[in-house]
């Protein structure tokens, strides 16, 4: 493994465990200075949490953020299952 | 027709709260039962529960529940599946439920489930104690399953479970994982009670659609994979051979 893949990995348990976060379901992808973080989260909050840990683990690198708040809306239309 | 709402993952505290509330108040012109695939909250805790409680409690249709990983964090599941009962949500845990929609009968038999991976790749009970505690939790899960789908005897039976029965519902997620999102034990479990549907959560980045070996229809309902509020699927009763 590289640097950047143990670091990827430190980061993603640090998401993980750290209380402010608990997410397992967002990505981390570390490139040279750059983190990018792509999946889903369950409010526009815990977008801002997800940079906070990440900063205090790894201040030097610059977050690239793809987190979406994922949609609560009422589905449209219906699965009907033969 | 038994119009089926699910979801699972919803991932409540304090900060989401009231985030479910306008999708769900059209719940009763579209389905006639609710379940919650698990993962409710995000660290286990009582105060998060009460979040979901509000959240999910007063519906006009029956909502039925099963816990998940993150519903277990704080270690206080017992607290959280109270508070869940006071607000009228069904909680199961290797228990079934049966509910009348329209002259026919719905069974639902849930379980959290667990991990263990899927046939020939798959741990076993075997070696360290902490392996073999692991391998045991889901045999017992998946065994107490089996016996509360075995004791429904309605018109439609579903499973609800947290972690997935099968890994065809998985793809999207690193394989190299699998083995912590589910186990094959659920799915023969499903398939030797002739169970209609299966559904589940826990796994954010696989899909909606699978099927077990035995040919019942499986659907990962974790919010992410579903992006809504919930999912309805219709079943037909089966139709009663003369």
């Amino acid at each position: 493994m590289t640097a950047e893949q143990y670091l990827s990995a430190r980061l993603r348990q640090a998401l993980a465990e750290d209380p402010r976060t608990t997410e397992l379901g967002v990505r981390v992808t570390v490139r040279g200075d750059h983190v990018l973080l792509s999946g889903d989260v369950a409010s526009p909050e815990r977008r801002a949490e997800l940079e906070a840990v990440i900063h205090d683990v790894a201040p030097e690198l610059t977050v690239l953020d793809d987190v979406k708040v994922v949609p609560s809306d009422a589905p449209v239309g219906r699965e009907e299952i033969r | 027709m038994i119009r089926i709402a699910a979801v699972g993952d919803v991932h409540l505290g304090e900060d989401a709260r009231g985030r479910m509330r306008p999708a769900l108040d059209q719940l009763g012109d579209c389905a006639d039962v609710l379940l919650l695939a698990g993962d409710l909250t995000r660290h286990g805790t009582v105060s998060e529960a009460r979040v979901v409680a509000d959240e999910f409690g007063g519906l006009p249709v029956p909502v039925i529940v099963v816990l998940g990983n993150h519903d277990h964090h704080d270690d206080k599941p017992d607290e959280v599946t109270a508070v869940l009962r006071d607000a009228g949500l069904t909680v199961l845990e290797g228990e079934a439920t049966t509910i009348d929609v329209n002259g026919h009968t719905l069974g639902v038999a849930g379980v959290k489930g667990f991990g263990g991976g899927f046939a020939g790749k798959c741990g076993s009970a075997f070696g360290e104690p902490e392996m073999k505690a692991f391998i045991r939790h889901t045999t017992v899960i998946a065994d107490s399953l089996g016996a509360a789908l075995g004791s429904l005897d309605t018109d439609v039976k579903v499973a609800l479970t947290h972690y997935a029965p099968v890994p065809d519902t998985l793809r999207g997620e690193p394989p190299e994982i699998y083995p912590f999102l589910g186990s094959y034990l659920l799915g023969e479990a499903i398939d030797a009670n002739r169970t209609t549907l299966a559904v589940h959560g826990h796994a954010h980045f696989g899909n909606e659609h699978g099927m077990t070996p035995g040919g019942v229809r499986v659907r990962n309902v974790a919010q992410p994979v579903i992006r809504s509020a919930y999912t309805v699927y219709c079943v037909e009763p089966a139709v009663v051979e003369v």
